[in-house]
């Protein structure tokens, strides 16, 4: 902390804003206000007061009173976007970034450059239509005393219209005064920290568009059409016959209409799988700069997101059962203090598993091949996959003998037959490995990861062990890291393995896990 | 050596147990879990006609046998086995518990990855004198809860948490 007397910023609360020169405060482009005023950003907040106060002087109708209306509700956008825009300001101080605002109450926001935890700079399609972007900083909030309830309670400052080159500035700006060394005491605020050669890039991975093809495989995509298909069919099904169009058309056999609509629905799904993947991941590049990898992406939007790399503590490797078919992968990587993790921590969007394998290995030790589950673990999967059909069944044959209805037993003895194939491939996915200075868990079939993570990124240990663990001396170690999801499971291990991975994957403090310490301090 | 019965423990065990108030408080939940339970099977017995067909005959005898059940095995069996499960130690580097009755769960937190440590006290457990320590890491799933402490002991513990982990908090969250 570097002379508090100078930290009298509004706002700053107990935070070390020391050392400001009172430098003039930046304004962002008045550009900004033609695509606010387009996109009607401020005055749709009043949209709620409008629409009453409008139905309660009530419409004449009329052509002009719709070409008054769209003038005024303009007038009101251009006004309120000006407003917003006058109002508004931001400083990038040697210690922190100030941003001010508020039309009648002002409120300046100041967060210090060493919770800032990373930088993203968007460019929306109108916004690149004017040469704009806009920049979010992400902060941690508050010191860890207010930090509440663990992670994921982040702030973060929006800075929306500024010109690209003033965007790529304050990135640079921020990122090189933010302190590299964490500890406050040895805090060298004023002082510009040494930053290993901010201009020379790398490239670790660059988006080739036969990926794409890959996007009809992953899966998520098609649950949305397909719950929608369902909806439309029973909402089909629900209207008055007399409401339906009457298809004459050529008699075609009920199978062969079908076939046809289960086809065209299929390439249609496709179709709008690798239409999405290409406008969320067009033109994707990841290199590295100075110490941070920057992700660069997407057709209409532009986004730009930078992770530090000192603060990547692991990778997952997502290959889902579909993508495993054409050999794909996604790499997410695990940032601690980063929210929106799963958009943002992305790596690698669906490339080839060579190339996910091999990021995975630049970013991280490989901790080496995995080590398989005991086959008391391959009994129990099973039996976890058949326990939701037995349940199905069981209700069935209730219902049969109550009522005679019969198709739910059916559905449940099919349901269990299946849980014997899904079992076998969640077993066969399990494992873990340690290594020197990593380790690494797999869990899971339709959607599968492997995690791999720093043995410093353990924050904690949860062991768990159920009856039926117990009985097949089995045990689940969940890995909780401050980073990605929070906790990594290792499933069905064998129990007497347990306290031995845990050593073997987190620093010294856990060997309180090893039976025969008792009160070992 | 997987000993069908009595298998040990895969990790070590806590050293401490909890005071005997938690069995009251227990206990006590339990009553009154049972007491709603009655209500909503009391209500399907009344109000359910018993000539509907269908699976509701067989419901009417198997839900009341089954919350019956439930209700003996909660406030008789559940409070005693959670009190020799239940156990907590807080050590020179980390805090540790384990929780559940069938389904165990050992957490273990090292003192110099702890965020925040919070003590609360719910209606039940001031009635009964104790208080629950929360330990938060930077992990939404690395929190260990030591529940039903007597208030004056959960009180100096996290206190004392709290300055160590001031102490020796490390940056690798």
């Amino acid at each position: 902390m570097t002379d508090p007397g100078t930290g009298a910023w509004p706002g700053a609360g107990t935070w070390p804003v020391g050392g400001y020169p009172p430098a003039a405060a930046r304004r962002t482009s008045p550009r900004i206000v033609l695509v606010d005023t387009a996109t009607f950003r401020q005055a749709r907040q009043l949209v709620p007061i409008a629409v009453p106060a409008l139905a309660g002087i009530g419409l004449g109708g009329g052509r002009w009173t719709v070409v008054g209306l769209v003038v005024a509700i303009t007038l009101v956008s251009l006004a309120t976007a000006a407003l917003a825009w006058w109002r508004f300001s931001y400083l990038d101080g040697p210690a922190a970034v100030v941003v001010t605002r508020g039309l009648v109450s002002r409120s300046t926001r100041t967060v210090p450059n060493d919770r800032i935890r990373g930088i993203e700079i968007e460019a929306p399609p109108v916004h690149r239509l004017l040469g704009l972007v806009r920049v979010r900083i992400d902060a941690a909030a508050g010191g860890s005393s207010s930090a509440g309830r663990g992670a994921g309670k982040d702030e973060e400052v929006l800075i929306d219209g500024v010109s690209r080159a003033e965007g790529e500035r304050l990135r640079t700006a921020v990122l090189t005064k933010r302190s590299r060394v964490p500890v406050p005491a040895a805090d060298d605020v004023d002082g510009a920290p040494v930053q290993p050669d901010p201009e020379r890039e790398e490239e670790f991975a660059r988006f080739d568009n036969r990926w794409l093809l890959y996007a009809p495989l992953v899966g998520g995509y098609l649950a949305v059409p397909v719950a929608a298909v369902g909806a439309l069919s029973r909402i089909l099904d629900e209207l008055p016959a007399r409401l339906l169009p009457d298809v004459d058309g050529p008699a075609l056999d009920p199978p062969v209409v079908a076939v046809i609509a289960v086809v065209v629905a299929l390439v249609v799904l496709a179709a709008g799988a690798v239409i999405g993947a290409a406008v969320v991941n067009w033109r994707f590049r990841l290199v590295r700069r100075g110490g941070s990898l920057i992700a660069v992406r997407g057709l209409l939007t532009r986004r730009t997101t930078e992770l530090e790399i000192d603060r990547i503590r692991g990778v997952a490797v997502a290959d889902g059962a579909g993508m495993r078919l054409v050999g794909a992968a996604r790499v997410n990587g695990l940032v601690t203090g980063l929210g929106d993790a799963q958009r943002r921590g992305q790596l690698l969007p669906l490339g080839p598993r060579a190339q996910a394998e091999e990021l995975g290995r630049r970013l991280v030790d490989d901790p080496g091949p995995l080590t398989p589950h005991p086959a008391s673990a391959r009994r129990r999967r099973i039996a976890r996959g058949m326990a939701a059909g037995l349940l199905v069944t069981a209700a069935g044959a209730v219902l049969t003998v109550t009522s005679g209805w019969w198709p739910l037993l059916v559905a449940g003895v099919v349901l269990t037959v299946l849980g014997v194939p899904l079992g076998l491939g969640r077993y066969a996915s399990l494992g873990h490995a340690t290594g020197p200075r990593s380790f690494a868990v797999r869990v899971g079939w339709l959607v599968r990861e492997r995690a791999v993570l720093e043995r410093r990124a353990v924050v904690g240990w949860e062991v768990t062990q159920s009856w039926a663990q117990r009985r097949a001396g089995l045990a689940s170690v969940v890995a909780c890291v401050g980073a990605g999801r929070g906790g990594y499971i290792a499933m069905d291990m064998a129990a007497d393995d347990i306290a031995a991975f845990a050593v073997a994957a987190s620093e010294p403090w856990a060997e309180q896990l090893v039976p025969g310490t008792e009160l070992g301090r | 050596m997987a000993a069908m019965t009595a298998a040990p423990a895969p990790v070590r065990e806590p050293a401490w147990s909890l005071p005997r108030t938690a069995i009251g408080l227990w206990v006590t939940e339990s009553l009154i879990g049972v007491l709603i339970t009655a209500l909503i099977v009391g209500a399907l017995l009344i109000w359910v006609p018993a000539d509907l067909g269908g699976p509701v005959p067989f419901l009417r005898w198997a839900v009341p046998i089954a919350a019956a059940l439930e209700a003996v095995i909660a406030v008789g069996v559940r409070p005693w086995l959670k009190h020799r499960v239940y156990r907590w130690e807080v050590t020179g580097d980390s805090v540790y518990t384990r929780t559940g009755w069938l389904s165990q769960t050992w957490t273990l937190v090292p003192v110099s990855r702890i965020q925040t440590v919070d003590v609360t006290r719910g209606f039940l457990q001031q009635l009964f004198g104790l208080a629950t320590v929360a330990v938060f890491t930077a992990s939404s799933q690395g929190t260990v809860r030591i529940w039903h402490l007597e208030h004056g002991v959960a009180q100096r513990v996290a206190d004392d948490l709290a300055v160590r982990a001031e102490r020796t908090r490390d940056q690798a969250t």
